[in-house]
């Protein structure tokens, strides 16, 4: 992935002084190149490779992410205020914000653990629980729903061989039902990590796992 | 004199403070608006819509906890849109109650179970399964009961804003939203979350010292002060069956707000203790002792002490004596002839504050009443465990009189070259065996009186329990004792014992029984002094 600055002048956080490389704004889940075969019409394939090993034990926060850290620090009147990112980016290195990640949070930004707990607990986006590599969040709204949502959810639990909200055997695939994505002209839809799945159908959901699975693995 | 507001709640006038909310207003008018989340001594998220009333000109009901008042304002809380609101509440709020008040330690004083027989359904209409969270325990002295929570986040806004130790927090969200603690870490090593079980209006915090101890119709509520610091917290005793069950604290923004430490709170089993002496002891010169009535107990005091003229007489008081009783032995010491005057009294290693209310602190001398003794020069000896520094006392061959102070670091030779060895107190022990009469005497929760607290306030508390067989305040052994001496009149009530205390004591002046009601005065020597 290229650093050149991520420019796009809507997003609310690249302003003033702070430009944003896409890295910072989209996290490691990017790296790699586009694939050259245009990958499956549901999405599937046709952004770059999102997969990046997560690191429970990684710590909190070091080189690059320490400089990542200071700087969102500086966006904040005060340390409460930059919680939220700071939280997305523990996740980020470890892949889920753990009983520790809270309470090593809430030492680096002065908080309480307790309080670090309840504003992490109230925001569905950060995993309480490890994940597998890939975290597939079906969407079973209403306007899925109707298009066939429960399904795809059980095809992607059938493929997957994972339990509902478990982690497969192989630990590459967690399954979880998600309420709208905001894609409601596009049902039924996926989140697999950060990346949207369109349009997607229980035909299609052998095709997006053979994509995902790292190579030799089938 | 802040600028006043004049409205109409409930078609009665009211003048109010500007700035004050419809709820306080309406208090004034003896109108307590239904709520949960507001608290006086913490910040209102206004969350939990039980307190909307109708305000004449508004779109809609108003939330009476934050809304303030404003000249000319008619407010209705009893309109037909104001109870259907608090009706339909209500009824969310028992969607995944438990209803389990028979196991219920608030049950009787539950503001949940209160609301709702006033003015809730007869019958709830919803037919889902409820929500199940269970028990836990957060720790310290309080157990957490999820499902009966009405997510006030009184207790949150207790442990953030006034004891300023954030351990509790909301977690989850929507209806799985529950009160926690940050996993493990509970509530353990702070000293103030007791006051999360007062200000829960429900039964979801609950006290584990009180667990299923007795029901809460079934207690007497006395008001009265701690005797664990010198700070003078206001508290309640809440009895039954002649013990002490819990302790409660009493509003009196001057000393504790609405708060107590949890030391004092759970410092009371003392009171409860039996084994009391229950009748006067007199020792001959054999060495034998008999019990025996006042009269006659009295007039061997009398006899002893006459042939003991002009020797000093030394005594000993404890800081949890009262004003009175403490009062009523220095005066009768100066009358026998005088002498010296020493009190003992354990000390914390430090003072605890309560940071959102800084007043209010666990304060080093571990006594109700130091400011009392202090005001009438008795002065302090021994160790900072409330121990030693009897030496010269202990060998004393004069009169020695110990008021209270339980003397268990002496051994029996304590008094043993005493001419007349006077003991006053709830318990015997090594030292009292030397004694010539061993008197018993109430505790400050069996009789009536006034404590000094550090900073010169003088309170009353009230008896909340029978004293124990022939045992009696000690004003009123003493004072007959003094009538005797001095021909004079015995006091017959602990309000008579004050007035006699408020003359002889020029710091006292000016104060009475009547004036000092339910939350104390400062004695105006004190007022100066602290304005120096
Ligand atoms: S536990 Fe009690 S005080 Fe705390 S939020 Fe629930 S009802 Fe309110
Ligand atoms: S601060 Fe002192 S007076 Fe108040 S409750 Fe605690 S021990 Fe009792
Ligand atoms: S309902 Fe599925 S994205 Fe909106
Ligand atoms: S007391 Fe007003 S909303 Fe809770």
């Amino acid at each position: 992935m290229s650093d050149i600055p991520f420019s796009n002048p809507g997003w609310a956080g690249n302003t003033g002084e702070f430009d944003l490389t896409e890295k910072e704004v989209r996290g490691d889940d990017f790296v790699g190149d586009r694939p050259k075969d245009g990958g499956h019409p549901s999405g599937a394939g046709t952004m770059p490779y999102m997969l990046v090993d997560k690191d429970p034990d990684a710590p909190l926060f070091e080189g690059e992410y320490r400089q990542r850290f200071e700087k969102i620090l500086t966006r904040y009147p005060d340390k409460r205020a930059a919680l939220l990112p700071v939280l997305s980016l523990a996740q980020e290195l470890r892949g889920h914000v753990s009983a520790e990640s809270m309470d090593e949070v809430a030492g680096l930004l002065e908080l309480s653990p307790a309080y670090v707990r309840g504003v992490t607990t109230f925001y569905t986006m950060y995993n309480k629980r490890a994940v597998g590599r890939y975290l597939v969040q079906v969407c079973t709204n209403i306007s899925c729903n109707l298009c066939g949502a429960d399904e795809v959810l059980q095809a992607f639990l059938r493929y997957t061989d994972a339990e509902m909200g478990e982690t497969s055997k192989d630990g590459n695939f967690t399954v979880i039902e998600a309420e709208c994505l905001a894609a409601c002209g596009f049902p039924t839809c996926v989140q697999i990590n950060s990346r949207y799945y369109e349009n997607v159908t229980p035909a299609d959901v052998a095709q997006i796992i053979e994509h995902l699975k790292p190579e030799g693995e089938s | 004199m802040p600028e006043m507001v004049t409205l109409t709640i409930d078609g009665t006038e009211v003048k109010v403070p500007k700035g004050t909310t419809i709820l306080e207003a309406a208090k004034q008018v003896g109108k307590v608006i239904p709520h949960y989340c507001y608290h006086p001594g913490m910040s209102s998220p206004a969350m939990c819509r039980m307190c909307l009333v109708d305000v004449e000109g508004a779109p809609k009901p108003q939330a009476s906890c934050v809304t303030t008042v404003m000249e000319n304002q008619v407010v209705d809380t009893e309109s037909s849109a104001s109870v259907a609101n608090r009706r339909g509440v209500l009824e969310f709020y028992l969607v995944n109650h438990p209803l389990d008040c028979p196991i219920c330690d608030m049950s009787g004083e539950c503001d949940l179970q209160d609301f709702v027989h006033a003015e809730g359904r007869d019958h709830g209409r919803s037919v889902e399964p409820k929500r199940v969270f269970g028990r836990d325990d957060f720790g310290g002295d309080v157990l957490f009961y999820g499902d009966r929570c009405v997510m006030c986040t009184r207790c949150v806004r207790f442990m953030s804003e006034v004891e300023q130790d954030e351990r509790l927090t909301v977690v989850e969200r929507g209806n799985r939203s529950v009160i926690d603690t940050f996993f493990e870490k509970g509530l353990d090593g702070t000293e103030w979350h007791g006051n999360i079980v007062d200000i829960c209006p429900v039964g979801a915090l609950v006290s584990k010292e009180f667990l299923h101890k007795t029901r809460a119709w079934d207690l007497d509520h006395t008001p009265s002060i701690c005797a664990s610091c010198s700070q003078g917290c206001n508290i309640e005793l809440h009895t039954a069956e002649n013990l002490v069950q819990r302790v409660k604290p009493r509003e009196n923004l001057e000393v504790n707000a609405w708060w107590m430490c949890d030391y004092g709170r759970h410092d009371y089993e003392w009171i409860n203790h039996g084994q009391r002496i229950e009748a006067p002891l007199v020792r001959d010169a054999t060495g034998s002792s008999r019990t025996t009535g006042w009269k006659d107990a009295l007039t061997s005091l009398l006899e002893g002490a006459s042939g003991l003229n002009g020797t000093s007489v030394q005594i000993v008081v404890s800081a949890r004596g009262s004003n009175e009783d403490l009062a009523a032995l220095t005066k009768l010491q100066d009358v026998m002839g005088g002498g010296d005057k020493v009190f003992r009294v354990s000390q914390a290693d430090e003072e605890s504050a309560l940071p959102g209310f800084p007043t209010l602190a666990r304060r080093k001398d571990l006594g109700p009443n130091v400011g009392g003794a202090e005001l009438l020069g008795i002065s302090r000896v021994g160790e900072s465990d409330g121990t030693g520094g009897l030496e010269a006392v202990k060998d004393h061959d004069g009169i020695i009189i110990v008021l209270g102070d339980n003397l268990e670091d002496q051994d029996e030779t304590f008094g043993a070259n005493a001419g007349l060895y006077v003991y006053l107190g709830t318990h015997e022990c090594a030292a009292t065996k030397a004694a010539h009469l061993v008197l018993p005497v109430t505790t400050f929760a069996e009789q009536e009186g006034t404590f000094t607290n550090h900073e010169g306030r003088i309170q009353r508390f009230w008896p909340a329990l029978q004293p124990p067989g022939m045992a009696r305040p000690a004003w009123l052994i003493l004072g007959a004792v003094l009538a005797e001496l001095s021909e004079g009149v015995a006091p017959r009530s602990a309000a008579e014992a004050f007035m006699n205390l408020a003359e002889a004591v020029p710091a006292l002046r000016g104060l009475t029984y009547e004036g000092m009601g339910l939350s104390g005065s400062v004695s105006e020597t004190a007022q100066h002094a602290s304005l120096d």
